[in-house]
Order: C-alpha cells, then structure tokens, then sequence
C-alpha cells in the first residue's frame, strides 16, 4: 500500500518536471526574436540622455542618423538626400533631407522634425556642449531642408551628425518631452519599433513602414546582465543569440574567441574605437622633464602587456588616435627601447645611486587597468631596476575623473572613445587648451585630461584643421598628434577592437564604422 | 496585562525613536556622500564637458546651492515623502525603488525558506542523535557554509548548474524574450500567477530557483547552528529529565517539550537575516544579474547619483526597524517572560 502511495508520488512528481520542461522546449520553440545580451542596464532611451555604447547601440536600430562614415572613412547621406553644402564663409550648413520618410508614430520626417530633435538635444542633452560649441542656431530653410549656422567655421560638424545621440525623435510624441527626459519611449525613423522597455530586457520589432531596407530579422531581445561570467555563461547554454563584448573580460573574450576556432561560434569585429593610455602629468616634478617622459615613452613593452593581459586581443598602439583614422599607417610614438631609456634617464642624473619612482594610478573597478599597470611594474622591474621604480595606486573610476583636473595623479592610467568616428574626436579632448603658459595648459581639455601639456602650436593646427577638408585636414591632425608624440604627456598602450559572438544558427556580427553592431543584419538561418 | 501594557510602551517608544533614527541616517547619508570623491555631474557628463556644460547641468540638478540648503530642501522633501528625482535618469527615486525592492525580498523569501528548511531539519537531526552522522555532517557544513565566500559560491553554482548541466538559467528574474507581467505588486512569481500567465510563472520560478538556493544555503549554516545549540542546551534541562523519567516517548520530548522552546531564538536569527536581505545580497545579486535593491545601490553609488543613495537607504533603514519591531511583538507574544 504504501509502495503504491509512493509510486503515485513519484508519479505526479515526473509528471510536473515533465510540465516544465515541455513549457520549456515551447519556450524555445517560440524564439523568434534574436537574443541580443550586453553588459550593464539601460536607463534611458533617451538620446539626448544616452551616453552609454549599450544605449548607443539600441539606439542605433530605432533611429537613424543623418549621415553616416563608410568604412574608406568617407561621409554619406542616410537621413540626408544629399551631403551638406556648405556656404563660401563656412558659417551656413544646408542639409537637404530626404522625403517619404515615416517616424514610428506615423508623422512625417521634415526639417521641422529635425529642427525640434536638433534644438532638444541643444538645451537637455548631457553631452549638449559637443554641439553648442559649434552651433550658433538651427533653421528651417524649407519643409526638406535644414540650416545649420555655425558659431565658425568647422569640418568635424560633419562627423558629429553621424552620431547616434542626434537621431530625429517625433515632436509629435515627444510634444511634452522638449524640455525633459523621455527614459522608457523612442519613437524616431529607425528599422526597428520599440515593443517594450525595461531596464534590464527590450524588445524591438522590425518597422512595417520603413524607408530603407527592412531588417533580416522580426526583432531583437536585447537583454542587459550584470556581470562578464553571467554573459558568458548565457552565450554557452544557448540562453542568448549574440553576445556583445563591452564589459567581457579578456580571459572570456579568449575562451569565446577557442570556441570560434573549434567552429562552435560565429563572430564578428569592427574598427576599434576605444584607446588606452597612460597620462602624465607635465606641470610638477619630475615629470615636467620632457626628456623623463621621453624615457618613460621608450620604457613601456606594449607586445609584451598585451599578451599578458589580454592574450593579445588588445592591439599595441603607437599613437592616440585609432588606426582606420588615419587611412594609412601612422605610429608617431616610440617602439620599445629599454638601452635608450636607461640613457636618458642617466643623462638626467637618475640610474645611478637615484632612482625615478613614478607613481602610478589605476582604476581598482577597471580590471584590465589592473594587470596593465601590474604587468608594466613587473617589466620594468625586469629591464630597467636600476633606474625606475612604479608604484602602484588603485582608485574607483569616479574618484580619478573628479581628481584628473585638479592634477592629483603623477601618471594614470585611462582610455578613450571618440564621440564621433572622426580623429578630432580623439586629439581635441585630449589636447585642446585655450590658455597655455610655457607649455602648460591652464585652461582647457588637456586639464581635464589630467596632463596640463600644451603646445601653441598643437592649438593652431587644431584650429587649422577645422577649416580644412579631406587630406589637407588629415594631414594636419597628423601634424597635430605628431607633436604630441615629442610632448610625451600621453603614452598610447592599446586598442580594444568592439567584438561580438553568435551562435552558429545565427549570421555572423557585422559592425558599423561607429563600433556600433547593426542588429538589422543578424538573421536566424 | 502589565506585560502587555510594557509592551505597547515599548512599541511607542520604537515608533518615537523612528523618524528620530531616520533624521540621523538620512544626515550622516546625505554628509558622507558630499564628502566622497567623485562628481554626480562628472558621472553623467564623464570629465570632458566645459566648464559651462558643467555649471548648467549643476544648476539644473540644483548642486550650485548652498550645501546647508539642498540639506533643508531634502529634509522638507522627505518630511513630505518626497524622496526626490534620480540626478541621472530624472526619474523620481520611488519608482526606482518601487522596482528594485521586490525583486530583493523576493529573492530574500525564498533563500531565508530554503535556508529555513534545510538549515533547521539539519540542526534537528542534529541534535536528535548527538555526535551521530548526520550531526557530524550538520558542523561541517555549518562552518563551511558560514566560511564560503558568497560570490565563490555563487559562481560556482552558477557554473555546475547552469552552465554544466544546464538546469537553470543563468541568471536574470525572468527568461530572455519574455516580458515582465504587469506589474502589481512588483514580486514576479506573484503577479504572474495574478496574470495566470503558466509560462511566467515557470519562467520566474525558474529563474529564482538558482540564486535562492545559493543565498538559502549559504545561511542555512547559520539556522542550523542555532538550532542545534539551543536544542541541546534545552535538552540538558531539569524538565526534559523528568519528562524522561516519567516514559513519555521521546519523539514526543522533542516536539512538544524541546523544540517550541528554541522558538525565540529561531525567531530572532530569522528575523536578523531578514532584516539583512531586506537591503539585499549584493554579491548574488551582481552574480546571476538579480536586479534588486543593492544592485541598485551599487551603480547610484558609483554614479554618485546622491538623491537614489538617500532614498534607498531611508527606506531600507525604516523597514528594518519595521521588521525589528514587529519581531519583537512576536517574541513577546510567544514567551512571556520576555520584558521591555
């Protein structure tokens, strides 16, 4: 009797787990969607509040921007029918903008829509001050065309419509939002809908109406985790289709990359736009020594602490703007050369009985600043003990940016990402002054950069260059980033290619210029 | 009577205590997050915005003030339950915690069950047969629960059961491509059996099987020491001997004569670990993506978004002293003896 009241238990028991996992294999029967997983929540889908890469590239399948940057570099028309023409002053951009185009609530695109976008972000985005900086105003010249009057004349305003956070939103859905955020709703141009919005999960679906091509896919989960071993660990069991790499350790990143090899995942790479460097500040002793900071430049092995810290995933970097940028090979800042270093600083009377001790910051939340700055202790231990010594200091990233400006850190180390795929996204924030008094930056970027180097004529071939076009402009950021080089205050480490990984039933990632996936490629196949 | 008399006074005297407890810790909040480093406008505009891009958005976040200001504007604003606007996303504070605080005492429910059931049925086995197997193993894993680091053990299980043998997701509160019920009460499980959604309530239950069992195992330890001490202090007493002595069944000892006795401090370690957990496990939450309250608490932190950091820790404050109280309604309910 009582075998048989067990056995019903077991019954039922095998029953409910049976239940489940046919609502399980239903569940996934019933995957449509392409499961899309970054690192970190979203909090706002705002444009104007975006300034996440995650937000950025959600952003990115709801909205479209007015131009775009193929990948020779060269600006083209998205939004835009045409490319801006610029008046002979270079104050008057006109855009003509492209027609039978639909927002998502159904209005029309127009240059009253792109007005509205253009003057919200002015006066409520974060990052407004990219675009005050330049713009004196924004009109309507015609339903079709846009005026943009500059405050001067400048050619990286070009690359800064490409930008994602100046997408077009509906006034008319945005009719109580000029003034303040929108966190939870889009509704702009782009490919895809928003279905439903939580910070953690959102859905997208494909737009019926559409002016460009239409997605490959019906829509996009795209699903935000917390941390780089949950994100990985999803990818492995098959939880989520396509895995985007901002946040995933290099340890993972190698582990997916085998996997790829043993053909198990597709993956996809784009133009790298995130630089790492170290900044030395150039106002106090003893780095206000150009010649300490030239040896310091000579010290570093990049080979060798990018195969430490990320097996090789981050590429060495010779100069603080990334490759694809400067069309052709550019690496201004020295190789490896340890004897040279020695020799400088003997010259400078350290080596012998003196030795440089050099205090270098990290950021502790940064876990491959970490094993950068452990590794380039460890290796100049190795080569030059004699004459340098590091020390080494971790602090939580919102502590260091508060602090670069005030000048607390003798070297630090940091990185970068252009707001717009244009060198001068790199050069301008890192060495723009507007007061220099011998050759230290009082006032400007290169303090908030944290190493007060400025050179006057860094600042005229930056202000050159904004009315230059095309090869006369890139070469004199050339010339620019040159100079910085002999300055020393930035020493470039690596480069961190923007990487993402699908399974094999799903296409192979592909990337815009801007780093940026585009999710209305990724097929089921 | 008296004793209940006592006890009414003692609750008054809490609930008095309260708003006074609350202005201390709002202050010393709002105090330390001023004097730690960092910048909410640099966390929002990062350090290469202009002088004037940082001087307008100080101004619209209201952080030009006078400090002895913004601290009166927040009180007067908190004496009206107005827990002020998030500085990043400008979304008032109530909702944010609104979302995140059931999904943390959600997930504390269940590990403080598990923690309840496994913890408990061990330290009673434990003490039934002393020094006998299962007691043995009962220390072990007292002690080695209590001694796993939390994050280690949740990768680790993490590992085993989700990416090795693919029996539960790996973390998140509910599967990938679903979306959230609507929202009633905020706890998951709940309104997807209000929606009578079977899919949701499968998707969430599942998804909170992993990092309850984790978080309920690793204070399981803790249940199942205290209950072994108390029952075997407890089963030394003069009343359990004579009850011994007078042939009443053992079993029987246990049930009606020793175990209602270790009530109270079953009570209060429960009572302790949840007022714990109602400020959330941040370690398992960060590791299975759990998007509860500390993981809340976390990120306002490093965004030094200072309105979210106040408010979350005035309300954890005032429902752990909620809880506090009403655990002490209940011991005195349950033992007499105890006076205030």
């Amino acid at each position: 009797m009582l075998k048989r009241k067990n056995l019903k238990i077991l019954l039922k028991t095998l029953g409910v787990f049976l239940i489940s996992f046919q609502l399980s294999c239903a569940q996934q029967r019933q995957r449509e969607n392409i499961i899309v997983a970054s690192a970190g929540k979203i909090e706002s889908l705002d444009p104007a509040q975006a300034n996440t890469l995650r937000t950025l590239q959600l952003l990115s399948a709801l909205g479209d921007t007015l131009y775009k940057i193929n990948k020779e570099g060269n600006l083209y028309p998205v939004l835009a029918k045409d490319l801006p023409k610029v008046s002979k002053n270079g104050l008057f951009l006109d855009i003509p903008l492209r027609e039978n185009i639909l927002f998502h609530d159904g209005t029309i695109f127009n240059a009253k829509a792109m007005e509205f976008s253009l003057r919200r972000f002015m006066k409520i985005g974060t990052l407004n001050y990219l675009l005050n900086e330049k713009i004196e105003d924004v009109e309507i010249k015609d339903e079709f065309i846009i005026r943009i009057k500059l405050k001067k004349p400048s050619n990286s305003i070009k690359s800064l419509l490409t930008s994602i956070n100046l997408t077009p939103v509906s006034p008319n859905s945005y009719i109580n939002y000029k003034e303040k955020f929108n966190n939870k709703e889009f509704v702009g141009t782009g490919p895809y809908i928003l279905e439903s919005f939580d910070t953690n999960q959102q859905t997208i679906r494909s737009f019926n109406n559409y002016w460009g091509k239409k997605p490959l896919n019906k829509g996009i989960d795209y699903i935000n985790l917390s941390n780089s071993s949950t994100l990985f660990g999803a990818l492995r069991t098959k939880e989520v289709d396509v895995l985007i790499s901002n946040s995933i350790d290099d340890m993972q990143r190698v582990a997916l990359n085998n996997m790829v090899n043993q053909d198990k995942l597709n993956s996809g790479e784009g133009n790298p736009i995130e630089i790492g460097f170290i900044t030395f500040k150039s106002n106090k002793l003893p780095l206000n020594n150009n010649i300490i900071r030239e040896a310091l430049s000579y010290s570093i092995d990049r080979e060798l602490i990018s195969q430490q810290v990320s097996f090789g995933t981050r590429e060495p970097l010779r100069s603080i703007v990334p490759p694809q940028f400067h069309k052709n090979q550019f690496a201004p800042w020295p190789t490896y050369k340890p004897n040279l270093a020695r020799t400088l600083l003997k010259r400078e009377g350290y080596c012998k009985t003196k030795i440089l001790t050099i205090p270098l910051t990290f950021r502790s939340n940064v876990p491959a600043d970490k094993l950068l700055a452990l590794t380039w202790k460890d290796q100049i231990k190795r080569d030059l003990s004699d004459c340098i010594k590091i020390t080494l200091n971790g602090i939580e990233s919102t502590t260091v940016y508060k602090q670069l400006p005030e000048g607390a850190f003798e070297a630090v180390i940091l990185d970068w990402t252009g707001a717009y795929p244009d060198p001068e996204a790199y050069l301008t924030p890192l060495l723009s002054c507007s007061e220099i008094e011998n050759n230290t930056c009082l006032k400007g970027e290169a303090v908030f950069s944290g190493s007060f180097w400025a050179n006057n004529k860094v600042q005229e071939l930056l202000d050159i260059s904004e009315e230059l076009e095309g090869e006369n402009r890139l070469q004199s950021l050339k010339e620019v980033e040159y100079y910085a080089s002999k300055g020393n205050a930035y020493l470039p480490v690596w480069l961190v290619k923007p990487k993402a990984w699908s399974l094999k039933n799903i296409s192979k990632p592909e990337f815009s210029t801007n780093g940026l996936i585009i999710l209305k490629n990724l097929k089921r196949n | 009577m008296s004793s209940k008399k006592e006890l009414f006074k003692y609750i008054l005297s809490r609930l008095f205590l309260l708003p006074i407890m609350l202005w201390i810790i709002s202050s010393l909040v709002f105090i330390l997050l001023r004097i730690a480093p960092g910048d909410p406008v640099d966390a929002i505009l990062g350090t290469r915005a202009n002088e004037f891009a940082r001087e307008t958005l100080r101004i619209k976040l209201g952080l030009d003030k006078p400090l002895i200001n913004q601290y009166f504007e927040y009180l007067n604003n908190l004496l009206h339950g107005d827990l002020g606007m998030s500085l990043n996303t400008q979304e008032p504070v109530k909702v944010i915690i609104s979302k995140a605080l059931p999904a943390s005492i959600e997930l504390a429910i269940c590990a403080i069950l598990v923690a309840s059931i496994i913890g408990y049925s061990i330290g009673f086995l434990g003490a039934v047969k002393p020094e006998g197997k299962i007691d043995l193993f009962g220390r072990i894993f007292g002690i080695g629960t209590y001694a796993l680091p939390p994050f280690w053990a949740a990768m680790l299980t993490q590992i085993i059961f989700a990416v090795l043998l693919g029996w539960f997701p790996i973390g998140g509160r509910y599967p990938p491509g679903m979306s959230s019920p609507p929202l009633v009460t905020g706890f998951l499980l709940f309104d997807s059996i209000l929606n009578t959604n079977i899919h949701m309530v499968y998707g969430t239950f599942i998804h909170l099987i992993l990092p309850s069992l984790t978080l309920g195992i690793l204070l399981s330890g803790i249940f199942s020491r205290t209950i072994r001490l108390n029952l075997e202090e407890i089963l030394s007493k003069d009343y359990i001997e004579a009850a011994k002595s007078r042939g009443i069944k053992e079993s029987r000892i246990f049930l009606k004569h020793a175990l209602p006795n270790t009530l109270l401090p079953i009570l209060t370690i429960t009572g302790l670990t949840a007022s714990s957990l109602i400020g959330g496990a941040l370690l398992i939450e960060i590791t299975f993506s759990w998007p509860g309250i500390a993981l809340g608490l976390q990120e306002a932190i490093n965004q030094r978004d200072y309105p979210v950091v106040q408010g979350i820790v005035v309300i954890i404050s005032s429902l752990v002293v909620i809880l506090s109280i009403a655990i002490d309604i209940a011991i005195a309910y349950i033992d007499p003896r105890v006076s205030y």
